[in-house]
This record gives C-alpha cells, sequence and structure tokens, in this order.
C-alpha cells in the first residue's frame, strides 16, 4: 500500500491559484523526487504536507487515514519532517539547540539536559556519517552550507517516516552534496520516504526510484525513474520543447580589459590571485567550494578587506566599499549569493528593490522625479521579462526565478559595466535559466564584461568563454575553448593537488 | 559532456574526508566579542564602584549592598520583564502603567489584614499577568507593532489608576513596609531577591518556553516552521512582563508606603536602558539578565556617585545617557567585528 496519497490538492492565495490539482503517491522506502519549474507548485505542496499551510480541496491520505495537519508539530507527529530551503533554523542558538529545538531531552526541573542532547547529537551525526560540525558552535557562525547540514540533522532528529529534502544540495559543495545523495539512498533503505526535490537532474538521476512532474500547480505525470528519458523530463515540466537550455556562445570579447587583478588576496582564503577580464567575455570561475570563490567575489565587490591590485578599465581602483564598487559606468555591479539575505528587500516592492541602490538617477534639485523612475522600471521589467502584477508587487510574492531577475535588474540600473555573477542560478527553475544565459550573452555582446561563478559545472562548460579554476585561494589553472570541460574543470581543481 | 568517472570522484571524497576529520578548535575570541557587550558593563560597574568607594566610606560593607540593591530592585524587576520582552524581539511600554496601577490598588485596598492584603496582591500579580498576556494577543492577532500596543495599553492603565487614585496618597500597612528591611543572614530581602531573580533566570533560559521566546526573537519565521506557536509565545512573553511589573510595584510601595498613578513612567526607559547597558540586544535573540541586572546597579550606583560628587541631581540623567550611549557604541563595536569574521 502506498504510504501517501495525495488526490485533486488545491490550494488558492488570494486571487493566485498555487495549486489547482496535485496528485501523489508514494511508497515507503523509496526516493520520490518531485520536478517542476519554480512557481509549479512544488513549495505549496510541500508546505501543505509539512503543516505549513492548510489545503483549499482535495485530500491526503498517509497511511491510509485522512492528513490534515493545523501545523508543522501535527505534521511532525504524524511522522512527516520537512528539510526547507528557507532554512528553519535559529541564528542564536547552538548547533546542537537547533538540531533538537522543540524536542529537547528534560531534567526533572523542566530544564533541558545538557549532557544527554550532545549524547544523541553525536550520536544522530555518528549514525548518518555527518560531515563534522561542532554540536556548541552557535549558527550564525557557520556558513550556508554548513547551516543546510544543520537543517538536515533536525529533521533527521524527528526520526521521521517521510523527509521532505528541499533543494538540500543546492547549497552544499561537491563533496557534501554526494554524501547527502547516500544519505538519501540510506535513509530509503531504512525504510523511510524521502520526497527529494532538486533542480539538477544528474542527481535526480542518481537516486530517484520514481519522480512526480508538477506544471502549473497541477501533477502533469509520475515515472518510474528508469523509464524516463531526461528530454521527455523536460518537456513535461516546462509543457514545451525547451530547444536548448545553453544559448550559442558567440565570441564577443574584445582586446580591451576591463578588469584586471594582480596578487588580491584576504584572509586565509584569498592568496594572490591574477587574471584579467576582457570586455564582452564571460569568465567563469569554477573550482571545488570553499577555495576562494566567494572571497574573490567579496573582495572584488569591496565587501571584505583585501590587499592586491585591481584596475579597472585601465584605471587603478581602490574598492573598499560596496558603495565605492557600485559608482557609475566605470564600476562593479554583484548579483550575491544569497539573494533573500543579501540582495532583495523582500517585503519592498519590484520597483523599489530596483530603484534602491540608483536612487540618485531619479532626483532632479533633490527630488525624486516619479516619471522618470517609472520609465525606468517600467523598461526594466519588460526587457528581463519579469512576472510581475504590477511593480508594486512585494518581491517576496515572486517566484525565485523572478526575484533573481529582479536582482539583474537592479544590478543593471547601476550601468556598471564589469558585472559579478555569484551562482546567479541557484535554486532557479530551468526555463529561467535558460533566460539567464541568454542575457548574459547579450549582455557580454553589447560590452559589457562578467565573471561568472556557478556551483554547477555544466553551466560554466556551456557558457563561459574561459574558465579560471580556484583552489587553495588562487587560480590553479585558466582553460580555454576546447580545454573547457566538467572533467577538465575537476582535474584543475583536486587531481593536480597531488603534485602540490 | 565529459564527466570524471565515478571512481576518480570516490576517490577525491574519500581523501578529502581524511582532510576534514579534525574538528575547528574553539573559537575564543568570537566567544569574547559576542560576550563583549556584557563584559563593557562589568567594567563600567567595576569603575563606578571604584570610584565611589574611594571618595565615600563604608561602600565596600553589607549595609551598602542592602542599601544599594533596595535602590535598585524595582528597577531591577521591572528590567527582568523588559528582558524577556526584548529577547523576543519586542518591547513593553505598558509596565509604566501596570507600576502605577499596582501601586494605587495596593494603596487602596490593602489593610492590616494580611489575608486581606494577601488576596489584593495576587490579584495585583494576576492582573499583571493577564494585562501583559493581553497584549501579546494584540500584538499577534492585529499584527501590530509591540511599541504601539504597549503604548496604548500604558496610556489605558495609566488612566485607570489616576482614576482609582487622582494623587499620590493612600496607604501601605506597616508590615508590607516592614518587608523590605527583614533580614536574613545579615543580608535583607531585596538582596534575597536578587539571588531569586538569578536563580529564576538560570532556570528559565533553560526551559523549553525561554528556549522558544528566545528563538522567536532570533528568527520568528524559523521558530514558526519549526512547529512554534507565535501567538502563544507572545501571550507568555509579554504575559511574564506584566507579572514582572506587578511584582515591581508591590515591591515599591515598600519603599514609598504610597500608591502614586504616575510613579511607573520612570521605570519605562530605565528598563530598557538596564538591559541595553547589560548587552541585551534590542533586536531579539541575544542578551542575560546578568547583564540586565549590572545595568541596573549602573544606573542606580550613577545616583550615588551623582551625590557624593556634589553635583545637582540633574547630572544624573546626563550621566546615565553618556553612560547608554557608551554601552550601545561598545556592543556596537563588537557586533561588527563578529560579524567581519563569521562573513
Amino acid at each position: 500500500m502506498d504510504l501517501v496519497t495525495v488526490t485533486g490538492l488545491s490550494k488558492r492565495y488570494g486571487g493566485i491559484v498555487a495549486l489547482s490539482d496535485a496528485a501523489f503517491s508514494a511508497r515507503a522506502g523509496e526516493v520520490h523526487a518531485l520536478l517542476g519549474e519554480n512557481g509549479a507548485g512544488k513549495s505549496t505542496f510541500i508546505q501543505i504536507l509539512s503543516g505549513a499551510v492548510q489545503h483549499d480541496g482535495g485530500s491526503i491520505l498517509v497511511d491510509g487515514q485522512d492528513y490534515r495537519p493545523a501545523n508543522p508539530d501535527a505534521a511532525q507527529a504524524r511522522g512527516i519532517a520537512a528539510v526547507f530551503q528557507e532554512l528553519s533554523l535559529i541564528p542564536d542558538l547552538s548547533v546542537e539547540q537547533n538540531t533538537w529545538f522543540r524536542h529537547e531531552p528534560r531534567t526533572w526541573l523542566g530544564t533541558v539536559n545538557r549532557a544527554e542532547m550532545r549524547r544523541k547529537t553525536l550520536a544522530l551525526l555518528e549514525r548518518y556519517n555527518f560531515p563534522a560540525l561542532r554540536p556548541d558552535q552557535e549558527l550564525r557562525r557557520l556558513t550556508l552550507a554548513e547551516r543546510q547540514i544543520v537543517e538536515i540533522a533536525k529533521g533527521l532528529a524527528k526520526d521521521p517516516r517521510i523527509l521532505i529534502l528541499d533543494e538540500a544540495t543546492s547549497a552544499l559543495p561537491a563533496r557534501e552534496a554526494e554524501w547527502l545523495l547516500k544519505l538519501t539512498r540510506q535513509l530509503a533503505a531504512e525504510g523511510r520516504l524521502v520526497i527529494f526535490i532538486s533542480h539538477r537532474m544528474a542527481e535526480v538521476r542518481a537516486i530517484a526510484d520514481r519522480l512526480t512532474i508538477f506544471r502549473n500547480g497541477a501533477t502533469v505525470a509520475a515515472h518510474e525513474a528508469n523509464a524516463v528519458s531526461d528530454t521527455e523530463i523536460v518537456t513535461q515540466m516546462i509543457g514545451r520543447h525547451l530547444d536548448r537550455l545553453y544559448p550559442e556562445r558567440v565570441a564577443s570579447a574584445t582586446d580591451r580589459v576591463a578588469l584586471s587583478v594582480t596578487g588580491l588576496s584576504s584572509g586565509s582564503r584569498l592568496s594572490g590571485v591574477d587574471f584579467i577580464l576582457r570586455e564582452g567575455e564571460v569568465l567563469g570561475v569554477g573550482g571545488l567550494q570553499g577555495h576562494g570563490q566567494r572571497e574573490l567575489f567579496q573582495a572584488l565587490f569591496g565587501a571584505s578587506r583585501a590587499s592586491g591590485a585591481v584596475e579597472l578599465w585601465g584605471k587603478p581602483a581602490s574598492i573598499s566599499n560596496p558603495r565605492q564598487a557600485l559608482t557609475g559606468r566605470d564600476g562593479i555591479a554583484l548579483v550575491p549569493e544569497d539573494r533573500r539575505g543579501q540582495g532583495l528587500l523582500l517585503t519592498k516592492s519590484v520597483r523599489e528593490n530596483l530603484t534602491l541602490s540608483v536612487i540618485r538617477r531619479f532626483s532632479e534639485n533633490g527630488l525624486l522625479s516619479r516619471q522618470k523612475e517609472a520609465d525606468l522600471v517600467r523598461e526594466m521589467v519588460d526587457f528581463l521579462r519579469i512576472k510581475a502584477g504590477t511593480p508594486e508587487q512585494l518581491a517576496g510574492t515572486l517566484s525565485g526565478g523572478n526575484q533573481q531577475k529582479v536582482i539583474f535588474g537592479k544590478m543593471l540600473l547601476t550601468q556598471a559595466r564589469v558585472l559579478l555573477l555569484y551562482d546567479p542560478t541557484r535554486g532557479v527553475d530551468v526555463g529561467t535559466k535558460g533566460e539567464i544565459f541568454q542575457l548574459m550573452r547579450d549582455l557580454a555582446a553589447k560590452g559589457y564584461a562578467i565573471l561568472f561563478h556557478s556551483s554547477d559545472m555544466p553551466e560554466l562548460v556551456h557558457v563561459a568563454d574561459r574558465v579560471m579554476v580556484m583552489r587553495d585561494g588562487h587560480v590553479a589553472a585558466t582553460l580555454e575553448g576546447d580545454r573547457i570541460s566538467e572533467a577538465g574543470i575537476l582535474r584543475a581543481a583536486m587531481l593536480e593537488r597531488e603534485a602540490a | 559532456m565529459v564527466m570524471a568517472s565515478a571512481e576518480q570522484i570516490g576517490e577525491m571524497t574519500q581523501r578529502s574526508a581524511e582532510t576534514r576529520s579534525t574538528r575547528p578548535a574553539i573559537d575564543w575570541r568570537g566567544r569574547l566579542l559576542d560576550r563583549a557587550p556584557f563584559l563593557v558593563a562589568c567594567l563600567m560597574l567595576a569603575l563606578i564602584v571604584g570610584i565611589y568607594g574611594s571618595l565615600q566610606s563604608g561602600v565596600f560593607t553589607l549595609d551598602e549592598l542592602n542599601l544599594d540593591t533596595a535602590a535598585a530592585m524595582t528597577l531591577m524587576l521591572a528590567a527582568t520583564g523588559q528582558t524577556i520582552v526584548l529577547l523576543r524581539g519586542g518591547i513593553d511600554l505598558s509596565i509604566g502603567g501596570m507600576i502605577s496601577l499596582g501601586t494605587v490598588i495596593a494603596a487602596t485596598r490593602f489593610t492590616d489584614d494580611p489575608s486581606t492584603t494577601a488576596l489584593w496582591a495576587l490579584v495585583i500579580l494576576a492582573l499583571g499577568f493577564g494585562i501583559g498576556a493581553l497584549n501579546g494577543l494584540l500584538i499577534s492577532l492585529l499584527k501590530l507593532q509591540p511599541f504601539l500596543v504597549t503604548l496604548a495599553t500604558w496610556s489605558i492603565l495609566n488612566g485607570i489608576a489616576m482614576i482609582i487614585l487622582p494623587t499620590d496618597g493612600g496607604s501601605i500597612p506597616t508590615w508590607w513596609v516592614g518587608f523590605a528591611s527583614a533580614q536574613l543572614f545579615g543580608l535583607t530581602s531585596p538582596v534575597w531577591m536578587l539571588f531569586a531573580l538569578v536563580l529564576f533566570w538560570w532556570w528559565f533560559r533553560a526551559t523549553r518556553v525561554g528556549i522558544t521566546i528566545q528563538a522567536s526573537g532570533s528568527n520568528e519565521k524559523s521558530a514558526f516552521l519549526s512547529g512554534v506557536s507565535i501567538t502563544r509565545v507572545n501571550l507568555v512573553t509579554y504575559g511574564l512582563s506584566g507579572l514582572f511589573a506587578a511584582g515591581a510595584a508591590l515591591f515599591l510601595v515598600t519603599q514609598t508606603g504610597a500608591g502614586s498613578p504616575t510613579i511607573g513612567k520612570d521605570y519605562i526607559l530605565p528598563s530598557v536602558a538596564a538591559a541595553v547597558i547589560g548587552g541585551v540586544s534590542l533586536f531579539g535573540g541575544r542578551g542575560h539578565l546578568a547583564g540586565t541586572l549590572i545595568g541596573a546597579f549602573v544606573l542606580t550606583l550613577i545616583g550615588n556617585l551623582v551625590f557624593v560628587l556634589h553635583l545637582s541631581s540633574y547630572w544624573q540623567p546626563v550621566a546615565s545617557g553618556v553612560i547608554l550611549l557608551l554601552s550601545v557604541l561598545a556592543s556596537s563595536v563588537a557586533e561588527k567585528a563578529a560579524r567581519s569574521r563569521v562573513q
């Protein structure tokens, strides 16, 4: 018998239909992938399953019994736990406090039994072979990837029968992602159901037994994983035939140097990086995660202290804070890693987000020109094809892909022609990914110079003109032309380390 | 598309697993930075006590400890409630109204009959919790700013206090007043109350309720996703704040011997100031009562210092303000240093 059976599930938010007719069935002991573009209804579906929101119509059966959790607690009581993409962790609590939050072992005084909690934490980390974590470390000191791992520990701490992993690998470096995939198989082998959501087809291929595809709030198909091709899946996800995810790479680089970096160092993670980025070029930054890519982007944007020489369009530049980095046509603009935390103000409108950092451009004699602002905003919304009801819609209500487009718009409005894109497609659906790649090539053709980091290697291979591979905080190799391949990047990033 | 062979990758992951088996060392500097605001408060207190002690004889005696703790206790009680609210990421201005209301009820209802008085004392405490819980409920249900809701309830409570007792007056039975000077092992009851507060906090912060309140202040959405009922958290948080304000009122009347419909406002901002001086974050999620209690001592002893320096008493608020600014500066510097290291 199926562990979970969902039929005709629907959910509306005001006038917006998030789910219209979702169907889903899964057995205990399998890894069941949930696929669909952003906005297809996957998030709403798992929010309903995990008790964060309640459905309007349709039915959910768990173990053949009606299931309608009023809150996350009720869901947990029925053995369902979710590992959210927007993490549910508390910054000021420690790793172990977060792991057992609201389920702490207690003493007779009603206080938390710390020794018991430590013991249980270590046992849990051991049992599932977790990457090294200090149980007493406060969460806000951890990196995004480490937080994701804590979120997974928190989900497992409830010993759930059904575990939902929402884009859990997207924040993880390669080896931790690998670990999570193994863990997922282990959990299924223990007889649990793992509902696995990922935009990375290779991962789905590697671990899923079955998969269900969502589109526009409804289920379009369910398959045995080994009975369906990638092309079929993608076609069903987007509803039309996707000719090419990656745009044609037309070399548009000129001889003019847009950005020249010599001996850039920062802390212990970045030591002596040299490179040049030309006008009209997309320069990829690859390598294993945690080898200085993040620090490189932050240093160039002026968000962290760094030493070394940076020249922009042939002129020496001192970039000591983001404001300086942003300024004008000769400036630098960044699409940050954590778009919710750093790039977007979720409670502000699309318009306000777009014009926040360029407010000066609309002022005349100290007064804001609303007309000028409105024109530019409309132009940008059209150019990027941002799907928002009106420019006044709150950014937080947009889908992930559209949020990312708003950040692109914000960046383009600064008029800077050197763009730093740090993992711009993270958590973005396939259709929007294609649009973003096309946009990058279009911008390059217009003479923009783009530094591009992606945690998904094929993106670097197919979009960048050259790929600079980082290792231990410096440039290990720069690949050009035919030498750009996943194997080439991996080799430069890992294998040649033996020689060093 | 060329992929590295599975064998290669397996080999790589195995190797990297070995290199990361060592655990990161304890981050002492980070921990120190975290506690910097609290340490600055301790330093300030030591400095003030030092200056005070060098100007005045008999500062380092039990008598002085008894006196100063008694002088600080009303503020300490009010600030304990405020600390819980700040930890939740809110603020409670209504404690001013609650303290006034508590004193006027006590001054008009307390009699020489202990059982009647005890009953009314319980009524005042229950009222404190109830009104506080109502604050919490309004904040949750109307989705309003705590500042606005508690500003409104402050005004309402103040008005009711005025209606009950328009001017300072009424009377407090002597046996109730005597409570504040009762001694055990040479320590007066305020000092024992101080110990009780510390003990309460040690217990409270380790309970699930305490952790949940802190967690909700640290990140409300995460707390909700973890199954926390935000309405219930607000109810308990503001309820406790009201309860401590009522307790502050019951202690205050032992010193004034009368009720006052306006006295509560003197504790609103100092209760926030004491917490902030002690390193409690106004943004929620961080802070301890130990800091708040030290902050309350600092604010109280500044008064003594102004007195022994023969300055006009108007210098006291000036000095308090300067100290508050210094602490805020210290915590923001520490915060920045901590953040620049975390990335």
